[in-house]
């Protein structure tokens, strides 16, 4: 497996993953607070605990794997420029300190 | 974020410059962790709301206590001095409705049975009879006849025959899932004497 297909099976782009953090603490704290309520009615705390893991365990499966939805936004990257063979450096950044000199 | 692009012989190389701590690149990894973490900390928060739930509850109760038979011996306590000290036995009759002490804060009670006299020696002497856990979800309800004692009733000398007020009450430790741990005395104790003889054959 190279690099790339790596990078594509883990990961989302930034817009993506903003969302999948946004989407994962609304779904745990919804959890909570109805798992919450729920336990104070049948006075059952491990039933809340049972409920949070419940919207863990959902919160996984929606915002761990890099769905589609969340590599909408990919980076354009700027294409990569031929070499100049005129230069025997040719780092833009040490053309540029050479210019201030 | 920059992005800066060297072209520089055969390879092409691209730095990518993150000025911004927010904008970074997770990993499924990452989002594992950061989603674990967040969920515990979610947890620690209702537990300490639990806890706020009840911190006020009063846990007292009534609990009616009645001796049934007493008597006191004079044995050699073999795990001490081996010298002769008194040693109280009675039989006894405990009931107490400790339902309403459950909550979703409460994991268990643990009763204990105390035996409280005065002897000229000791102004206050505290003696642990007999005690019980009552998990959760178990029967609240104690009606218990005729109980005898789990643990030896010695006195540390000879101050138990004739003894003219003994007092027996039931104390709890209410165990939570968060917060303190209170100990209280239930209302209703029974007094009790023991006989001016020494009782010397078996029961």
């Amino acid at each position: 497996m190279g690099l790339t297909d790596w990078f594509e099976a883990l990961h989302m782009d930034y817009d993506g993953q903003a969302r999948a953090e946004k989407f994962s603490r609304i779904i745990i704290l919804l959890f909570g607070i109805v798992g919450f309520v729920w336990g104070y009615v049948i006075q059952q705390f491990s039933e809340t605990v049972r409920i949070l893991g419940a919207g863990f365990i959902l919160a996984a499966v929606l915002t761990i794997p890099p769905w589609p939805i969340y590599k909408r936004k990919a980076l354009q990257w700027q294409k990569v420029r031929p070499v100049k063979a005129a230069e025997g450096e040719s780092s833009t950044e040490k053309k540029e300190t050479k210019k201030k000199k | 974020m920059h992005i800066i692009q060297f072209n520089d012989g055969p390879f092409s190389i691209v730095i990518i410059r993150d000025h911004s701590h927010q904008v970074r690149m997770h990993s499924a990894f990452t989002r594992c962790h950061a989603l674990a973490a967040y969920t515990v900390s979610v947890l620690a928060g209702l537990t300490f709301v639990c806890f706020v739930t009840t911190a006020f509850r009063d846990y007292s109760a009534n609990a009616d206590i009645n001796t049934v038979t007493v008597l006191v011996r004079n044995v050699p306590d073999y795990s001490a001095s081996r010298e002769k000290n008194d040693m109280g036995f009675m039989i006894f009759d405990l009931k107490a409705d400790l339902r309403p002490l459950f909550n979703w804060n409460v994991k268990q009670l643990f009763l204990y049975l105390t035996a409280e006299y005065e002897t000229p020696s000791n102004k206050l002497n505290q003696v642990v009879i007999w005690d019980k856990i009552i998990q959760r979800g178990e029967n609240a309800v104690l009606d218990h006849k005729n109980i005898r004692p789990k643990y030896y009733f010695w006195d540390d000398g000879n101050g138990l025959r004739g003894n003219k007020n003994v007092t027996l009450t039931l104390s709890w430790n209410v165990i939570p899932n968060a917060g303190h741990l209170p100990i209280l005395v239930a209302k209703g104790n029974h007094r009790f004497t023991f006989p001016e003889e020494y009782t010397t054959t078996k029961m």
